[in-house]
């Protein structure tokens, strides 16, 4: 029966052993992603052909540059939910499991010295023909409007293939060990009599891309990123109060090993027995207070306050309708004070297990890491291809990402980090010295202004630090700040054997909108005298 | 663009494909126009077509596994029931699994515009051409989208169950800045129709807001009387609809759970509101793009969750209601908030002293059993002095529930189709509400 276990199909190279008497039957897009050759330093050959017929049409109707990415996305999510009966007498386990691929191709030219867009799923030589001269004329027709060309950083052309690190590809292991390590998990959780209900899940996501332009880049890239978590849930119908306490494990771009090391069963009676001291503890009292942010926490304020205010996209305007501008305006840049000499920030989308990690951007250009914030002044935008000039810039920051096939790429966060110190300070250093304080652990309620000013921030949990020590739980805790006084009041940051790296998944912006993922890597960080509320 | 029989082809091959007692997919395709502008010229612009197919498989004792598809060749759409059978078989059974529907009578709903359905980019570039042109002629500078898609829908499970229907939607929003970065203004417009956008008067809006908004004054926050514009409504009312969910409110999840020794009592029929305020699903209404079925599959219908105040019903999915011995109802979406028989003049001319919000920004709820949410106002507050709107007045951070802004307001107009930044579209009125809680300036423009 082991032979016959129906998930070896899922295996990407044992599925192709075992149908190779069947070649005909596998799917396209198997067929050009997960060839038989996939260690080779060389973009499949079949792709290659499939793409230049994109930029061969693409030239012989005028256009002057033309870049196609054809690319297959697959995302598996599994897990538990555990939650009372409707009359509460016993527990509905129900399990779910869902596994999808999205497979297709996008072209952008440049015509009449205008962008053209256009992406169809139907990937077939006749159909890459017909997008391309769609494109093209979405190009012409916009030239009706806009005076000023685009104008393309340079970039050199790549041919490469490159795989993000991880040692076992999660989506080949059988999704019956997937459930029933979360269903245990869960279980584990929900034997607490008082927590109402568990939630907990494996969501692995792969990309599957590959880009080829008419300045002789041809790139494929494979990424693949893992994100297990838990939750639990406690109500008090007396009080009609509920509190959530969640077991966050960072998503990261690694295997089925990362998993592993997550270790969510140890943590899942943890994190039960916190959601019902959640439940009872006290709300905090509202004024001015020091707090010690972890960086399950921190990189949530990073991203809204730091990671969006640095966006050259922002800050000149294109997202003014939707996502908003930012207060850094290209005249601060260089010399406006964002944070204390303690705060400096990258922009890295090399870093390892990087969310937003990858070898080339979706323009082709070979990614880096650059100064963000150094020692508290804004240095440096996040950047593309088109827009590097705008400020006067020569090239590139590599900043460039599309979620999809049928996406225009557009500048998107990379991984933005912030340094550790360079002592060996911890957490219980930074708690040491507060007097009066909040310790905050993990993501809650998150909202900024349009400009990354304003902004307030909950959380998953908190606890009271009291004459510089760690004391119990405390509850309905939100702080609101504004991003430069905030960051000018960070007097501390642990050193850098407690930087983590943290990250998300879902961060929206452009219209018609789009998610990208990134990682916030930093350490525990001290914040002093900032704004808390009592939130309901 | 897929017709009914094309979807009819497609879903009877797949539920071929299914070896296993249950089987039900849902298909879409797309296409969609797009253009967007930002500094007075265009940035990015397409043509999107897109499709999928979710199968989801269901085994004798209820396991089930789903599987998501874009590739619509044979051996895909084989691949993709296999996978979702192979999923159900290696899953447990699922207490909370209902037996697939039959044959339903799903109603037909008059939401695909054939015109808008055909149209390209040289139907939308006028509209941003006007736009801009506004922007230019006021000296300023204008972003913003435009788009129209048409949407192609289709269910089915091997119980004989067939469902299909196709409908469009456009949308044109701009917002508009000044020179020196200290005002902007802000307008949308939505349509199941693209001869209901009007890029002169998207424009002329935008531009008187951002105009009138020089020179903002700062107010002190705390507790105020707000006019909300229809878009801000539309956001408040979104949050509201999603938290009518029976079980939550069963289960001590909501704003309509009952303060109880034991979960299990709700708020249903009880006097919430003021009796002028009637929150409802009309999917027959043809300035909405909806669904000729809701979430469970079953036909879609009028529903109002608050009728007069009272809270009138609470959403029950199929597992819920059976166990409550209660009939399903429909998922709150396409809400409409009934108005009265004012226009925003009128709201502004009865206030004494009141903050004009056009439109608000990054909502998150704080606490579900409140419904306290926080968030920002955007392009464009007002401050109302004896009837007359005065001084532009800088943004806030508000927290606040949409449900004591229900229990609040005084005052309506006539409700229209609106979109917010937050929480899809519906038709809401703009409404006159007292004591709305600002907690902070916000120094964004």
């Amino acid at each position: 029966m082991k032979l016959l276990d129906p998930t070896r199909r899922f295996h990407r190279r044992a599925f192709l052993a075992g149908s190779a008497t069947t070649a005909a039957s596998l799917l396209f897009a198997e067929e050009l992603f997960g060839a038989p050759d996939a260690d080779s330093t060389k973009p499949n050959p079949a792709l290659e052909k499939l793409a230049a017929i994109a930029l061969a049409e693409a030239k012989k109707q005028g256009a002057t540059y033309c870049d196609i990415r054809i690319n297959r996305y697959r995302n598996q999510f599994s897990g538990y939910r555990l939650s009372p009966e409707r009359d509460g007498s016993k527990t509905d386990e129900v399990p779910f499991v869902n596994d999808g691929t999205s497979f297709g191709f996008g072209v952008r030219v440049i015509a009449k010295g205008q962008w053209g867009f256009a992406a169809s799923p139907l990937v077939t030589p006749a159909e890459i023909a017909r997008i391309t001269r769609e494109a093209v004329t979405v190009a012409k027709a916009n030239s009706v409007l806009q005076a000023q060309p685009v104008e393309l950083a340079p970039t050199k052309g790549y041919v490469d293939r490159w795989t993000s690190p991880f040692e076992k590809d999660p989506f080949e292991v059988p999704v019956d060990e997937k459930l029933e390590l979360v269903h245990g998990a869960t279980r584990t959780v929900k034997k607490n009599p008082k927590v109402f209900s568990a939630f907990g899940g494996l969501f692995f996501h792969s990309e599957d891309k590959y880009f080829a332009s008419t300045e002789g880049s041809s790139i494929q890239q494979l990424i693949i990123q893992s994100n297990p978590f838990l939750n639990a849930n406690a109500v008090d119908s007396q009080k009609g109060i509920s509190r959530d306490r969640s077991y966050q494990v960072a998503p990261q771009a690694r295997g089925w090993e990362y998993v592993l090391m997550s270790n969510i069963g140890e943590n899942a009676r943890r994190i039960a027995d916190e959601v019902v001291e959640h439940l009872s503890a006290p709300p905090v009292t509202a004024g001015k207070k020091d707090l010690v942010l972890l960086p399950s926490h921190l990189c949530l304020t990073i991203h809204e306050s730091i990671g969006h205010s640095t966006e050259l996209d922002r800050a000149l305007g294109y997202e003014a309708n939707y996502a908003g501008t930012s207060f850094l305006t290209t005249d601060k840049m260089g010399k406006f004070r964002v944070g204390s000499d303690v705060v400096n920030f990258f922009g890295d989308r090399t870093t390892e297990f990087g969310m937003s990690t990858v070898k080339y951007d979706d323009d082709g250009v070979k990614t880096m890491r650059f100064p963000i914030i150094e020692k508290g002044i804004f240095k440096h935008y996040q950047t593309i291809r088109d827009q590097a000039h705008l400020i006067g810039e020569t090239e590139s920051r590599g900043c460039c990402y599309a979620d999809s096939w049928s996406s225009v790429p557009f500048q998107r966060m990379p991984n933005v980090w912030l340094a550790p110190s360079e002592s060996d300070t911890t957490a219980d250093d930074l708690i040491a010295g507060v007097d009066d304080g909040v310790l905050i652990e993990g993501t809650g309620s998150y909202s900024i202004d349009q400009q990354r000013y304003n902004f307030q921030f909950g959380g998953d949990a908190f606890w009271e630090i009291k004459g510089g020590k760690k004391r119990g739980m405390i509850s309905r805790v939100a702080y609101q700040a504004r991003t430069p006084d905030f960051w000018q009041a960070c007097d501390a940051i642990a050193g850098r054997a407690y930087w983590q790296q943290y990250g998300l998944f879902n961060d929206g912006k452009g219209e018609p909108t789009q998610i990208n993922a990134m990682s916030h890597g930093c350490a525990p960080s001290r914040f002093r005298q900032i704004n808390v509320l009592v939130t309901d | 663009m897929l017709t009914k029989q094309d979807a009819k082809n497609l879903a009877d091959k797949i539920l071929s494909y299914s070896k296993l007692p249950g089987c039900s997919v849902n298909i879409n395709a797309s296409e969609t126009v797009f253009i967007r502008f930002a500094n007075n010229g265009i940035t990015t612009s397409g043509y999107s077509l897109d499709q999928g197919v979710s199968i989801e498989s269901t085994t004798e004792d209820k396991r089930t596994g789903s599987a998501n598809v874009s590739e619509w060749s044979d051996e895909a759409l084989r691949n993709g029931v296999e996978l979702a059978e192979r999923l159900a078989r290696i899953s447990q059974p699922d207490p909370e699994f209902m037996p697939a529907l039959g044959p339903q009578q799903y109603p037909e709903l008059p939401n695909f515009d054939v015109s808008t359905g055909n149209s390209r980019g040289d139907a939308l570039i006028g509209h941003v051409k006007a736009v801009i042109d506004g922007a230019r002629g006021a000296k300023l500078t204008t972003a913003g989208f435009v788009q129209r898609s048409a949407n192609w829908i289709a269910v089915a499970n091997k119980a004989g169950l067939f469902g299909y229907h196709q409908y469009t939607d456009s949308t044109l929003t701009n917002t508009m800045r000044n020179a020196g970065g200290t005002s902007s203004g802000w307008s949308t417009q939505i349509s199941t129709s693209i001869k209901d956008l009007n890029g002169q008067d998207a424009a002329r809006i935008s531009v008187e807001k951002c105009v009138r908004g020089d020179g903002k004054k700062r107010l002190e926050p705390g507790k105020y009387t707000v006019i909300l514009e229809p878009a801000a409504v539309s956001d408040l009312i979104g949050y509201l609809g999603f938290s009518f969910g029976a079980r939550d409110a069963e289960q001590g999840q909501s704003f309509l759970s009952k303060k109880a020794d034991k979960p299990g009592q709700t708020l249903l029929g009880e006097k919430l509101f003021p009796e002028y305020i009637t929150l409802r699903n009309d999917p027959f209404n043809p300035k909405l793009a909806s669904s000729p079925w809701s979430g469970s599959l079953l036909p879609n219908e009028k529903i109002a969750w608050i009728e007069n105040g009272v809270v009138k019903n609470l959403f029950y999915d199929r597992f819920w209601a059976e166990k409550a011995g209660k009939k399903p109802t429909p998922f709150p979406s396409n809400l409409i908030l009934d108005g009265q028989n004012h226009t925003l003049e009128d709201l502004i001319k009865s206030a004494d002293k009141a903050l004009l919000v056009t439109r608000l920004w990054y909502m998150r709820v704080l606490q579900p059993q409140t419904m306290q949410v926080t968030g920002l106002t955007r392009d464009g507050v007002f401050l109302v002095e004896k009837g007359k709107v005065t001084d532009p007045v800088m943004n806030f951070r508000w927290n606040e529930s949409p449900v004591r802004v229900m229990q609040n307001t005084k005052m309506l107009a006539a409700p229209v189709r609106t979109q917010g930044a937050e929480a899809g579209s519906s038709l809401a009125p703009a409404i006159l509400a007292t004591d709305f809680n600002f907690a902070s300036i916000s120094d964004a423009v």
